[in-house]
This record gives structure tokens, sequence and C-alpha cells, in this order.
């Protein structure tokens, strides 16, 4: 595929002119065009290199190298966000599914033109080359339009690469036709004021290893910051509930940066914002516990007998009602000044982090290799001494506590270690980390599962048709808890991998000081 | 899973390219990915698509998997359905398979590779009975066999029944049915009676089929409302119904 832009006062007449002396040229017609484009919150949709198209009735997976068609469906113009689960069954769902997993599209550019066919062919009279002159315009959400340059959309038809070449080649000299270098979906998203690819809540900031620990720390935040404004919206329409995840996430490393790198802020200041952080987190949490509860309901539904599982339908009906409930409390949180005065105050904080006064933070000015070095081996230390110190006597805190250090060490590695330390010691630390803290998090897990479950006894013994529903918890109870104690079976393996010979001797080595 | 069906019969002039094209045709506009092999080297599924019977390093290459077929395949006018173009040089195709130990499962490891590419991949064979055809065998799910209703037909369609047995579903239908002529009308009731393997659908003779080689192209998309056309359509149906039914 080929997409050339056209020099300006270019007619139609001379396009075909000039092809005309190379190939055979079919016209196959001028049409009118209105097309609506579809994208995950992240860009999802186009990362995996496809389109979703909807246009005449039709939503539509297209190959965005080929302008291949994927898969399609009749439908009615999607109204509201689109889950994968709220598509037909059919072969479109099946090939969106697994790219966009659990999050919603949502419309993403409106596009309007006029286009023009052709078709070029060899001696055979065989379509070697498919043209489509373009006249497009983009429609912002308040019907304002933008035209776009014209453009001539060149698509190869399997095994005749040199002919395109060769169109190519006569439209760029001929007729000073230049290549285009963006798509014209991502040109039309500009075009409204949108970023093509979407809004990505991963957080890849370079760090030069000598570069001061404050400027580091402020560079880091303030990119989580932006995640977390940038998810506050769909947290509250709960267009999906990856929003309000990312917003979590954001959060909670945020905070761990707060915790680990206190040192390169003023300590009264960073206080305040640390109890704040926390209420954040806190008003966020029932919700996401249930957005969790009723996305894993169908793992649940299969850990209980067969004949069982129907029984189960009332429990997820309160699950959702709560969740519904949690989700409205949340959003009044988000919503208060309490809440969208913090982000700014923040973010002006870090902004003059580097010119306030160190005398209070004595690691300000400290190469920021060495300050997050340091904290990652003194984690890492109280890890090992902390996983030690668990046998069968310990109670489930003790491995809670652990599972809650673990993460403050996975944040320190991602947002430091992978910037500034070899990857081939952070990739696999993470890797090994990762390993001890699935099953630490699947021990945590099902104890507070079962915990709500129990928490949900008294209200599904008000409901009608509570008497299967209680067995059925019963018995799901029964089976969270077995995989608890496999879980726990489960630890002593990955924290040996975790805390091996071997690997204490590289945390040393890699972050020891020199 | 991919299914590969071959059309085939060992004598010639019964409609196996007609019915191969367009059958081809037809799984692609219902929305599958489908590729059609002219192993004829007489080349006339690749003359209908407008192709050139060229295929670099010849029939030799490819069985002897020194060609990487996915880099000799050409897309056709049509969207979804692609060819893997006949090559004069298949002539000699015999000649090639015999040095194997196995050549009967030869063109099997030469689809293997396309086999995550395309839904269907039909083989158009060239009459008559020989390594190349055993090796079609070998390599496909589904033999579609044209039959003629004539006198000898039957016996021959006994013939082949007993040369597949083990191998491949055979899936029989009537081709060139003139069903004025009384021989014809008996000899359909006759075999369709004898056996579960013949399908339920009749292509008609129709100069429409005649004006493919005119048009180039398969009469399923320049008449697609044509009686032939129609037939073939519920051919196809017919077909995905005894894949599916297996």
């Amino acid at each position: 595929m080929m997409d050339l832009l056209a020099p300006d006062g270019i007619t139609r007449e001379e396009v075909r002119d000039s092809l005309l002396r190379h190939f055979g040229v079919r016209d196959d017609g001028e049409r009118e065009t209105d097309r609506t484009f579809y994208d995950t919150f992240d860009g999802l949709v186009r990362a995996a290199g496809l389109a979703v198209v909807y246009e005449d009735g039709r939503l539509t997976l297209v190959d965005q190298d080929s302008g291949f068609e994927q898969a399609s469906l009749d439908a009615p113009k999607p109204s509201r966000p689109l889950l994968a689960a709220e598509l037909e069954p059919g072969p479109l769902r099946d090939a969106l599914a697994p790219i966009i997993d659990v999050r919603a599209l949502l419309p993403l550019v409106h596009v309007r033109g006029r286009e023009h066919a052709l078709r070029l062919l060899d001696d055979q009279q065989k379509t070697v080359v498919r043209v489509t002159l373009e006249q497009p315009a983009a429609v912002s959400s308040s019907e304002r339009l933008s035209e776009l340059r014209p453009r001539l959309h060149l698509s190869v038809v399997r095994g005749y690469d040199k002919e395109l070449r060769h169109a190519c080649h006569e439209l760029e000299h001929e007729l000073h036709y230049t290549a285009a270098n963006r798509a014209l979906l991502d040109e039309a998203v500009s075009a409204i004021g949108g970023t093509p690819g979407g809004i990505s809540s991963k957080i890849a900031v370079a760090l030069d290893r000598e570069q001061r620990a404050d400027s580091a720390a402020a560079l880091i935040l303030h990119r989580l910051l932006n995640v977390i404004e940038a998810n506050v919206a769909g947290t509250i329409a709960d267009i999906d509930t990856e929003f309000l995840h990312d917003f979590r996430v954001s959060i909670r490393r945020s905070r761990s940066v707060q915790r680990q790198l206190r040192n390169v802020f003023p300590p009264s200041e960073l206080e305040r914002f640390r109890a704040e952080f926390r209420w954040l987190q806190q008003v966020t949490g029932d919700a996401r516990d249930l957005d969790v509860y009723v996305l894993e309901f169908d793992q649940y539904r299969v850990m209980v007998p067969e004949e069982m599982r129907a029984d189960l339908a009332p429990l997820l009906g309160v699950l959702s009602r709560r969740r519904l409930a949690a989700r409205a409390e949340m959003a009044s949180a988000l919503r208060s000044e309490r809440a969208t005065t913090l982000y700014p105050q923040w973010a002006a904080l870090l902004e003059r982090l580097v010119a306030l006064p160190e005398d209070d933070r004595p690691a300000a000015a400290r190469p920021i290799a060495e300050v997050a070095g340091e904290r990652i081996r003194k984690v890492y230390k109280r890890m090992v001494t902390m996983g030690r110190a668990i046998d069968d006597a310990s109670p489930p805190e003790s491995l809670h506590e652990l599972r809650k250090l673990g993460k403050e060490l996975r944040y320190l590695l991602e947002l430091f270690g992978a910037p500034l330390y070899p990857s081939d010691v952070v990739k696999p630390m993470i890797r090994a980390l990762k390993g001890l803290q699935d099953v630490l998090g699947r021990h945590q897990d099902r104890e507070i599962q079962v915990a709500m479950l129990r928490s949900l006894r008294d209200e599904v013994s008000g409901l009608a048709d509570r008497a299967g529903a209680l067995m059925a918890m019963g018995a799901l109870v029964q089976r969270l808890a077995e995989d608890q104690l496999e879980a726990r079976g489960e630890f002593a393996e990955r924290f040996a991998t975790f805390a091996s010979h071997e690997q204490r001797a590289q945390v040393r080595h890699t972050f020891g000081t020199p | 899973m991919t299914q590969v069906l071959a059309t085939y019969n060992i004598k010639g002039g019964v409609g196996k390219t007609s019915a191969a094209v367009n059958l081809a045709y037809l799984a692609a506009r219902d929305g599958a990915s489908a590729l059609l092999w002219d192993l004829d080297p007489q080349g006339a599924s690749t003359y209908l698509f407008r192709i050139r019977p060229k295929v670099r390093g010849g029939g030799r290459k490819l069985v002897r998997l020194k060609s990487d077929p996915s880099t000799l395949i050409k897309g056709t006018d049509h969207p979804r359905l692609d060819l893997l173009p006949a090559d004069f040089s298949y002539r000699h195709m015999d000649l090639a398979l015999d040095h194997f130990n196995h050549p009967t499962r030869r063109l099997a490891r030469v689809l293997e590779p396309l086999r995550a590419e395309y839904e269907y991949i039909f083989l158009d064979c060239p009459p008559s009975i020989s390594l190349v055809s055993e090796s079609v065998f070998g390599a496909a799910d589904a033999l579609l066999v044209p039959i003629i209703p004539a006198t000898l037909s039957s016996r021959t369609f006994e013939q082949l029944v007993g040369l597949v047995d083990g191998g491949p579903q055979v899936l029989a239908f009537f081709s060139m049915v003139d069903q004025r002529k009384k021989l014809h009308r008996e000899v359909m009731e006759q075999l369709r009676a004898e056996s579960s393997n013949v399908l339920e659908t009749a292509i008609p003779s129709s100069v429409d089929v005649e004006r493919m080689g005119a048009h180039r192209d398969v009469v399923a998309a320049f008449a697609p409302r044509s009686r032939v056309a129609l037939a073939y359509a519920a051919l196809w149906s017919d077909v995905r119904q005894r894949l599916a039914d297996k």
C-alpha cells in the first residue's frame, strides 16, 4: 500500500492520462464516502495495524497496510462506547476480542469526502494496482469540517508489487506527487485535535544516570500525573474498567515514588500530598474491587460444580448493584473540589521542585542512579529478610506485607531500574519478582474474596432464590480457600528463585554503592 | 482449519475447471480466504483469471520445496481469492514426484505453509491417473468429482471410489446435465440410488459456462443470476454441508 499526496492544482484527467501511458485504466466511478473510525482510548486497534470503520450500516475491521477487510458485521452505528462482549457473536467479535480485550471502542474521527476509484490493468486486462483518488475532510464533533490534502491511495494486488512501484514512480516523477508520511486516519485525528495512536498509560521516561534525583523524580511523577488526569473522565463516565485501573495504578506508582524518594521533597508539603493521594486510592478501592469481581465472575462460576453454576446468578446481581453504588460514590469524590484542585497543586510542586532550598531535601542533588540503586537494594534486602521469616505457621498478613513491599520494588525497577540499569539484569529480576507476586497476589485475593462472599451472605439471604445461591456461594468459598492454600504451597519455591544466592549477588553488584 | 478441496475426474472435459473457479470464487465471496492452485499444465483456470501461466522455478522446484509458494501467488480481481498459477512445466510433475520416497505426500507438504493463510485451498487437477493425482488424494480433504450422466460414467465413478478408499471424502455431482435427455435423467436417478456420495445439486449444461472464456471471468461473477451460477451457489452450499457433517 502507498499513499501519495497531491501537488496543488492537479486534475483527475492529468492523473488518468499519465497512468494511461503505462497501464490500461478502468474507471470504477466516483462516490461519496462517510466513515467513522473507532479505536480504544489507548489505540489498541491501530497498534495491531488495523482500523475499525463504520460506513453504510456496516462495522468493518480493516488491515491498515493492505486495506483488506478482515471481518465485518451489519450493525447500526454504535451510539455509545462498545465492548467486544456487546458485539453480536461472529467473525468481527472473534477478531476484535483478543485485540481490545476489556477496552471499549470509542469514536475516533469522522471522515467525509469523495472517492474516485481506478484500476490499473496489464496487457491481459488484469487488475494489477487499485488506485483511489481521495478528497477527504475530517469532521469534528461540532460538525466543523477540516479539509485534508487530497491524496492518492494505491493498493497492491498480491504478486504485482513491481507494477505498484512502477505506478508510484511515474506519479512521483511525472506529476510530482509526494509520498505521504502519515496515514489518512492519523492526519484526520490530528486535524480535529486528537492524538494519533491514542493515550497510552505506559510510563517510558528516559533518565540520565547523573541526573539530579529530584529532577528525575519530578519527570516521572509528572508523566504519572498526566496518566492520572487523562483517565479521570473515562473513570467517571464508566466507559470501560481500564480507565479506573490505569488511574489507580498511576496513583499507586506515584505514592511509591513519594515514599521511596521522600528525601528529594520538602517534608511538610510532601506529607500533605501523600495524605491526599492515599485518599484518592481509598475512594476508588471499592469500585475497583467490584469491577474485578464482576469481570472475573465467569472464573468463579467454573470453580463450583456444574450443577450449581446457575445458582450463582443472584450473587452476580448483588455484585452488579453494589458496583453501581460504589461507582456513584467514587464519581462524586472524583468530581469534588478536593480532587480537582489536587492535580494542579501537585503539578505546581513538581515544577518548582528543583529550585526549592535543599537543606531539608538531603537526596535532591544526588545522582538518580545512586539514589534509585540504593532504594532497590534496600527494598530487595528487606523483602529477603521478611520472606525468610515466613513459615507454615505465619499469619496471612505476613504474606500480604511482603506483597506490598514487592509492589514498591516492582515500581522502582520499572520506573528507575529499566531506564538506568542494564536490561539483562533488570528484566530477569522483574520476572522473578513477578513470579513471586503472582503467588502472593493470588493468596491475598482469595483471602479478600472469601471475606467479601461472607459479607454478602446476609444480603443474599434476603432474596427469593436464596437457598441455591447460598449453597453455591458456600461451594465457592471452599474452592477459593483451597486455592489460597495451594498458592501458599507454591510460595516457598517462588521465593527461593527470587532470593537465590545468584540473585542476591547480582543485586549487590548492580545496585551496590560503588 | 484449512480445507483442501480438489476437483478431479479421470476423464477430461467434464467441467472440473469450471467447478473449481466458480466454487473458489463463491467461497471467497462468502468471506473466506481462498486459494486456487491450477495444477493443469494447460492452465485454463489461470487463463480465466487473466494471469500469466508462469511460475518461477517451475513445478520441479515447488515439489522439491525449493520455492516458497507464498511468493508465487497472484491476487485475482476478486477480493480474498488468490491463485497459484499453472506452468507448462507441470506436465513433468509426475517425473519430479517420482524422485521422492513418499511421492503421494508431496503436494500436502507444498501446501503446508499456506494453511495458516487460507480457509480453503482448491486444487484444479489435470485429468488422468498418475502420481500427481495420487499426490492430490494425499493432500485433499475432499475430492469434488464432476460426472456427466452418461452410461460409462457410473463405472468410472465406482473405480475412483475404490481407488481412494480410506483417503479423502468423495463428493460427486452431476455436471453438464441436459434435463431434456432421458438418458441423463435415468443415469442420475440410478447413481443417486446406488451411492450416498452423490450431491443433490446438478450443474446444467450452459452457454454461460462456455462464455467464461470470452469474458475471462467466472460465471458466478459476470452472470450471478444465471441458472448455472445459481446451481454453483447451491452446489457450494451442499459441499459445505457435507464437509461440516463429516
